[in-house]
């Protein structure tokens, strides 16, 4: 049966269950070492948690194919929304096996809501409470994720290199060059794209894919959000701050709301140019810390989980 | 030992080889699991190749009324003296890429450097009259004085925020 993921906004105890989990999973080391990585430094234990950041960067940096920089294994190109709906599946079912709870979810933040909102009252809004995600600050200074609770531990640097690094979550609301969070008529345009994706597959193509990463306009919806929450959020290693899963969960229920209004279709098909390869329909999605999947095996979920609402 | 979820979409008359294709396979992980698999994958991940290093050309290309189009460039950049090594992209549009800050685009190299700046302050060490970075709240991304990225933050407010 499935399970159902909420709005962090009527979850408190899928709020508390989430932080919790996020702790377990900080604080559970399997056995990689930061030099299994390439890592500079003294090999340092690599939380299982951290994986997931370190599994973002790496697909971040597999360009496709190798010889442009327009796609990666992620992000740019069509891919982008089966990826993160597998690294999503993937952070919950080990959320899940932490908690000892199968029936876990994680909840979305429904951000275009609170883009409704003054971009004063933004950065106050229900998410930044201390009891959900704490504020904003260098570092945070309340909610579960302060300093003396959660260190980041890897992150990249200038030069897109990983580094160890050991200081609190970082965010800086609104000053990085996005004043505001997107907002409903944002999302209504994205659910109104018939296409998909479209040729040339990448930053500047049209479609619903590009609409929701959002360089199409610029500085749109999932970058946006990004951008708005600034500090940890600016980098690679983005998923170091826990806020990034329940981002990602938003668009990918945008992404079910698409897929519900227009038919579980995917395009490019298997028979588009190797140039193509990572963002086929039959391609592999890889990750380091699991089994493959693909972007056709990600199209239909709906018995693994649905969101308490898909009003986008 | 790990569940397995197994995702077959209930499509009448469908063929199996395509029901096959459709599955969701999920199995649940372990530590264990985790564990191995990261150990299986290191080895023939690319990760430790991908740090970009050093001046590289970006090759564009597009057709044209039949003509092909190839537009090669590389950067060469420098702050204080010091190199910037990660590899920069240019899209079609003329917008620049850089992974390091992957969330947005630029109209110029410049304006990418001086957001960098501001967003890495422990690679960039503040010089007397420069403003806090990334993470700072009281922080504007003081380099970011960019005409561009002002016009289309502004652009985007009008429909975004």
């Amino acid at each position: 049966m499935a399970i159902t993921r909420p709005n962090l906004v009527n979850g408190a105890t899928a709020r508390q269950n989430y932080a919790k989990g996020v702790k377990l999973l900080k604080n559970e080391f399997t056995g990689p070492k930061t030099s299994d990585f390439g890592i500079p430094g003294p090999p340092v234990a690599v939380s299982t948690y951290d994986l997931f950041v370190v599994w973002h960067h790496v697909a971040m940096m597999t360009l496709t194919p190798p010889t442009q920089m327009a796609r990666n294994s992620a992000h740019g190109g069509p891919v982008f929304l089966p990826w993160h709906r597998f690294l999503l599946l993937q952070m919950e079912m080990n959320l899940q096996r932490v908690l000892g709870d199968n029936n876990f979810g994680i909840p979305y933040w429904d951000w275009a809501a609170d883009g409704q909102l003054t971009t004063a009252k933004q950065k106050t809004a229900a998410i930044w409470k201390p009891d959900a995600m704490g504020g904003q600050g260098s570092p945070i200074a309340n909610g579960p994720f302060t300093q003396d609770q959660f260190r980041v531990k890897i992150e990249s640097n200038s030069n897109n290199q990983l580094v160890q690094t050991d200081h609190g979550l970082r965010r800086a609301f609104g000053v990085s060059g996005a004043a505001g969070l997107p907002k409903r008529a944002n999302t209504a345009v994205a659910l109104n794209q018939t296409d998909y994706d479209l040729t040339p597959w990448d930053s500047t193509s049209n479609g619903f894919r590009n609409f929701v990463e959002g360089w199409n306009p610029p500085l749109g919806m999932h970058n946006r959000v990004h951008v708005w929450i600034g500090g940890d959020m600016l980098l690679s290693t983005s998923p170091n701050d826990p806020v990034f899963y329940m981002n990602h969960c938003n668009e990918d229920r945008i992404w079910e709301a698409w897929l519900t209004k227009n038919g579980r279709t995917y395009v490019p098909d298997q028979a588009a140019p190797a140039s193509l390869k990572g963002h086929r329909i039959d391609d592999q999605i890889k990750a380091f810390i699991s089994g493959s999947t693909t972007p056709r095996q990600m199209l239909d979920v709906s018995s693994i989980y649905v969101y308490e609402s898909l009003t986008v | 030992m790990p569940g397995t979820m197994r995702i077959v979409p209930l499509v009448p008359n469908a063929k199996r080889e395509e029901a096959v294709a459709n599955e969701t396979p999920l199995t649940r992980p372990t530590a264990k699991s985790i564990a191995s698999y990261v150990a299986k994958n290191i080895a023939k991940s690319p990760m430790m190749e991908m740090s970009h290093h050093g001046p590289a050309e970006i090759v564009r290309e597009a057709e044209y009324n039949g003509h092909k189009i190839v537009v090669k460039t590389t950067y060469r950049i420098e702050v204080d003296g010091t190199p910037v090594t990660g590899h920069m992209g240019v899209s079609n549009d003329g917008q620049v890429h850089y992974h390091a800050v992957p969330n947005m685009s630029f109209a110029s190299a410049i304006d990418l450097v001086k957001v960098l700046i501001d967003t890495y302050p422990e690679d960039f060490p503040a010089k007397s009259g420069g403003k806090k970075g990334r993470g700072d709240p009281q922080g504007d991304m003081g380099g970011m004085d960019m005409p561009k990225m002002k016009k289309q933050a502004a652009k985007s407010a009008g429909n975004q925020g």
